[in-house]
């Protein structure tokens, strides 16, 4: 019997159907990114509670009117640019204080910085009798009969509140962690017909203003920017030890923005 | 007697194209790696703003944690008169009738929840989790931005991201 060749498979066609699934993917490539600013809505309440008091040296109050002009603690801003300064004023001022100054200043309206939030500070020995006080009082409020399970973990939430703090602190590696006023907060205020432009921009200049701030945190601690620990987790969402990083960042800078909705 | 051949038909060599296929799979597997599809193409004029530092929402898209919206001018000029402040939205994916149709604040409640609820079970994430992307023309009145808003807050869908054009890098 002769011998017989495997017929080859002509793969001329190939490149043909590889141009045509090229062109497929070449024309619904969208290479822009969406990106966008994420921010969580607060729920709903069924009844109104009286907001709590806050001092005027802890808003920080950004307001554009439908005429989109632009107000930044009660004072016209000409260049929206301009309002990340001010925002890492608010931030700022009062950062450097040591704990004896704060409650020094904190009553003496003369004082430069009175008008800015100021920064509390704790000790690792001052957090651990917070933990042991909060984990008490939780205790208590479990052991008394017919507690509602909603307070118990209210109670809870405190002590991991300050767990939180005691290994933020370990963390950033000095002798206290600086924080801010914690009813201290960013407040929008737009009105109706005020363009999503000057909306968007505020949010970019927040967002812009913080960035730096815990940019310039994180090169101080570990020698490398914010930017890096957000490239890397956006990599590896569960990376324990960037994560544990971020949240001490945000502790130190938090978020925190009331927008308000506008009425008229 | 020479060794040379001389004369002859000499036609010019055939270039080799049996390379051809790795090259063009090699940019095949770049676009294919590089596309995020898009949903729709809006049937209203949306131009962003643009802003720094914004958060990419590609990592959502992927696991389709985020349902876009789109605020702007009808590009059906005749419609303009029908919406709320002459702005309407557009709703990616809907389950109504016409995929074209144009909306007011009012349709974003049941547009999320028919959404949510038409997911399949294993990639379904708590609503409160469910990113809803709002893409503003840079007009648009903000007014609009907050009933939405309150719409998402009824269903509690606790949520939403400004979208603006970002072309910075980090």
């Amino acid at each position: 019997m002769a011998k017989r060749d495997i017929p080859e498979i002509n793969a001329g066609s190939m490149a043909d159907i590889a141009f045509l699934l090229l062109i497929f993917f070449l024309v619904t490539t969208t290479m822009d990114r969406d990106k966008a600013y994420v921010r969580p809505i607060p729920k709903k309440v069924e009844t109104p509670i009286p907001p709590p008091d806050v001092q005027e040296r802890d808003i920080c109050a950004i307001v554009a009117n439908s005429a989109n002009q632009l107000m930044v603690r009660g004072e016209f801003v000409e260049d929206p640019d301009d309002i990340s300064d001010l925002v890492l004023e608010f931030f700022r001022t009062n950062e450097k204080l040591t704990s004896a100054e704060t409650a020094q200043y904190a009553m003496d309206p003369a004082y430069s910085g009175f008008e800015f939030p100021f920064y509390n500070r704790f000790g690792i020995g001052e957090i651990e009798q917070k933990i042991q006080k909060t984990t008490k009082e939780a205790e208590e409020v479990e052991n008394t009969p017919d507690a509602d399970p909603a307070l118990i973990e209210y109670f809870w939430s405190k002590v991991s509140e300050w767990e939180k703090k005691k290994s933020a602190l370990k963390l950033y590696g000095r002798a206290e962690l600086p924080e801010i006023s914690p009813q201290s907060h960013i407040r929008i205020e737009v009105q109706i017909k005020t363009g999503y432009e000057y909306f968007a921009k505020i949010q970019s200049e927040i967002e812009e203003a913080l960035f730096e701030l815990r940019d310039e945190a994180a090169q101080k601690i570990w020698g490398y920017g914010y930017g890096r620990i957000i490239t890397r987790l956006g990599n590896e969402p569960a990376d324990k030890e960037f994560l544990a990083k971020k949240g001490l960042l945000e502790l130190l800078y938090p978020a925190r923005i009331i927008e308000v909705t506008p009425k008229k | 007697m020479s060794k040379f051949k001389k004369g002859g038909k000499k036609g010019a060599p055939g270039v080799n194209t049996s390379s051809l296929p790795d090259i063009v799979f090699m940019l095949l597997f770049f676009f294919m790696v590089a596309t995020t599809t898009k949903d729709a193409d809006p049937t209203v004029e949306v131009t962003q703003p643009t802003g720094v530092r914004a958060e990419d929402m590609t990592p959502f898209k992927q696991r389709s944690e985020i349902d876009f919206l789109y605020l702007g001018v009808p590009r059906n000029k005749s419609r303009i008169e029908s919406f709320d402040m002459g702005y309407a939205l557009f709703l990616d994916n809907v389950a109504q009738p016409s995929p074209g149709d144009l909306y007011n604040v009012n349709a974003v409640r049941r547009w999320k929840l028919n959404k949510f609820d038409e997911k399949p079970d294993r990639m379904k994430q708590p609503l409160k989790e469910v990113i809803t992307c709002v893409k503003a023309d840079e007009q648009a009145p903000t007014g609009i931005i907050f009933d939405i808003r309150k719409e998402l807050q009824e269903i509690e869908a606790l949520k939403l991201a400004y979208a603006v054009k970002d072309n910075g890098n980090y």
